[in-house]
């Protein structure tokens, strides 16, 4: 490995190949490498405390290829903050960049440009960079400023130069950077890396250097813990609502808020379990948007978990959701876009409707927070929904032109769990109208009955084919010729005659007694429904029959009343008709055994309405008033389970800017 | 609603199988009636006795 002297202190320099840049660990000089004595370029800053769990000198392997920690850059972002960026020389040569930002890991390589990069100017958050076969996403695009560095670095930095840059993720979980301070730009690419996989081991310790510091307010003198020291770029003041920079457990006064009622649940510093995690509630966000003139307010908890990540706890309404981020790549724009923003999204094979898109404001601060927060910054926020999940998009402009777009997946938490975790006191708030994410209760109900419904339909179409097979038997017939059975209703003695519908007739008042009685009928089944059917050509007329199926020997009746009636004309609707010339009257099993039939036929007039009719009488016959009743027993409820599904739904979305009933 | 829907599907089940099963009817125009004992000992007598209990016949 090259050697070389530090231009200030002596001390020596390493310059691998590929290092364009060193610095001295003794005087903090950094030095340009040259083709003879490295050139000094100036001292650097001492490295911020990020709470790196890495090291100098720490050795590793990726994908069999070992590498060495070489170097580490710190820049610091636009709102404030700095990320690691640090250097790994492999066995080979070759090195990586390993970008490490709010406990995630990228590590990426330099490539040849598989196509044409855009230029700066050009780039939008969300929008598309497609390069070779790949689309990538912008997810950022900002400018980075050189705070400090130490080790070999493989780029020939400068004393608090910005460098133009862009984010790119694509599916799978890869990652890229266009480097804009070179022209043309360089790309990096990459992917999102687990510290496990890179096989760390030697120097330094990869023990988390998180240590809470226990600081008084300097304004108030109220306790003013930090949780985060490492990270925290902001404290707000509970107490007295001084908000102050802070950078490695140090504090700068910047002003005093005018605070809104936090309105806060979870106290500062309470520790709790969600989603498995240990979690620590470190700051409280107050935010707000305004539609149509109102004011809607919301709380934000920020969480701190044991390696150092960050979540966030909304509640609004009463309503609680966890929040964590998730790779734009893996979101899809469907839909028509209005105003730059899509009607819909596709996250992990669901389609994600959009609720709303709106301006959230920072309206109070409390606690501290990893970048410089401060009252009435704002984002333009969108949310998408499905079921209870909901995404969202938060587009914030950077100081300088930059812009950044984040997304995240908020899951419903029940009130009540949310206490439980945190150990509140009292009761939950009861939560306030329909969340966009809530669980609709309605559907689990309707799904678990459709599931007994499928069961109960199943078991009666068992039921038909059953009765279906065992099929019907014929137990009597007879054709009762009225004119036959009754002489003095011989044509000679009186014309037959058809009434008119609604016709008075002089003569129906005139007694007609004719009682017929069958040869006798034999019932074998006492388990078989019976089914008599009258059938009589009536034309606007009717004719009845009164009957009785007599058990002669146990004296077991059954008496029924059947009737053919048929009517039809036509009036200023055009025709019409009722009624029908064979009608049926089922009757309960009776007992095995000998039966006679009594009939007796009824009609208004003294002649007949027609000159015969017949009468079969069955045994086991398929009633399907009986599978009617069953099937609206099986469907009635689960439709009105739908029904209240639906109307949840329709109730949640008329809170959206974008329901189908109004709004937008 | 659960519970509703299974009292439903019970009552349901309940009618169609008691009359696929059963032949058990519980609709239209019909009534069971027993003739008493002491009408059946007469031969014949049922008739009159139903001539005389309701169904006349006509008017």
């Amino acid at each position: 490995m090259p050697q070389a002297s530090c231009p200030t202190c002596g001390a020596p320099l390493s310059f691998r190949p590929g290092t364009m840049v060193a610095v001295c660990e003794h005087c903090k000089s950094i030095s340009a490498r040259t083709d003879r004595d490295p050139r000094l370029i100036g001292q650097v800053a001492d490295l911020v405390d990020t709470g790196s769990t890495l090291a100098l000198g720490m050795e590793g392997r990726l994908d069999g290829r070992g590498f060495t920690l070489a170097g580490r850059t710190q820049l610091g972002h636009p709102l404030g903050g700095v990320w690691d960026e640090w250097y790994l020389a492999f066995a080979d040569g070759r090195w990586g960049w390993l970008a490490q930002a709010q406990g995630h890991l990228f590590l990426t390589f330099r490539e040849q440009a598989p196509g044409s990069i855009p230029p700066f100017e050009s780039l939008q958050v969300g929008g598309t960079v497609h390069l070779g076969g790949t689309v990538w996403m912008i997810s950022e695009f900002s400018r980075g400023t050189f705070k400090a560095a130490e080790g070999e670095i493989p780029w020939l930095v400068e004393q608090e130069a910005s460098y133009p840059y862009a984010d790119l993720s694509a599916p799978g979980g890869a990652f890229a950077t266009l480097d804009y301070s070179e022209d043309p730009p360089l790309f990096f690419a990459g992917r999102e890396i687990a510290l496990e996989d890179l096989k760390l081991h030697g120097a330094g310790a990869l023990a988390a250097k998180l240590k809470a510091q226990n600081l008084p307010c300097p304004r108030c003198g109220a306790p003013m813990p930090l949780r985060a020291p490492d990270q925290t770029q902001r404290v707000a003041c509970a107490a007295c609502g001084s908000l102050f920079d802070a950078e490695e457990g140090r504090f700068s006064f910047l002003k005093s808020l005018k605070q809104v009622d936090p309105r806060m649940f979870i106290p500062l510093g309470a520790e709790g379990r969600l989603a498995g995690m240990p979690l620590t509630c470190i700051g409280f966000l107050r935010r707000a948007c305004t539609i149509d003139g109102l004011k809607y307010f919301w709380g934000e908890y920020l969480l701190l978990d044991s390696h150092g990540g960050f979540h966030w706890l909304v509640e609004s309404d009463g309503h609680w959701s966890f929040v964590q981020p998730i790779p734009l790549a893996q979101i899809q724009r469907t839909g028509a876009v209005l105003a730059r923003v899509p009607q819909a999204v596709q996250y992990a094979g669901n389609t994600y409707r959009c609720f709303q898109s709106t301006e959230a404001v920072v309206e109070g601060v409390y606690g501290e927070f990893y970048w410089k927060v401060e009252q009435g910054e704002h984002v333009h926020a969108s949310d998408y929904v499905h079921e209870n999940i909901s995404l969202s998009e938060e587009i914030q402009r950077h100081p300088g032109g930059g812009e950044e777009v984040t997304w995240s997946c908020a899951t419903y938490v029940p009130p009540e769990e949310v206490w439980l975790a945190f150990k509140l006191k009292g009761e939950a708030p009861s939560p306030q109208g329909i969340a966009p994410n809530q669980p609709n209760p309605h559907w689990k109900t309707a799904r678990q009955m459709g599931l007994w419904m499928a069961l109960a339909l199943g078991l009666l179409l068992i039921l038909f084919v059953y009765q279906s097979a065992a099929g019907e038997r014929l137990l009597f017939q007879e054709h009762y010729d009225l004119f036959e059975r009754m002489p003095a209703l011989q044509p000679a003695a009186v014309p037959l005659a058809v009434p008119q519908p609604g016709s008075p007739d002089t003569k129906a008042e005139e007694a007609q007694e004719p009682v017929f009685f069958s040869n006798p009928i034999q019932v074998e089944s006492g388990h078989r429904n019976l089914a008599l059917t009258l059938r009589a050509p009536v034309n606007n007329a009717w004719i009845g029959i009164d009957g009785a199926l007599v058990n002669e020997a146990t004296g077991t009746t059954e008496l029924f009343e059947v009737a053919s009636s048929y009517y039809h004309g036509s009036d200023s609707d055009g025709p019409w008709s009722e009624g029908g010339q064979t009608e049926t009257v089922f009757l309960s099993a009776v007992p095995a055994g000998t039966y006679v039939l009594r009939i007796a036929p009824q009609w208004d007039g003294k002649v007949p309405p027609v000159r015969a009719f017949d009468l079969e009488l069955r045994s086991g016959v398929l009633h399907g008033l009986y599978y009617g009743l069953a099937l609206v027993a099986i469907l009635l409820i689960p439709i009105l389970a739908v029904v209240r599904a639906l109307a949840f739904e329709s109730r949640r979305w008329q809170e959206s800017m974008f329901t189908t009933s109004g709004g937008d | 609603m659960r519970i509703l829907y299974l009292i439903a599907l019970a009552g349901g089940f309940a009618f169609l199988g008691s009359n696929v099963f059963g032949g058990r009817e519980y609709f239209g125009n019909r009534r069971r009636a027993e003739i008493p004992p002491s009408v059946r000992q007469t031969p014949g007598g049922w008739r009159t006795f139903m001539h005389n209990h309701g169904f006349r016949g006509g008017k």
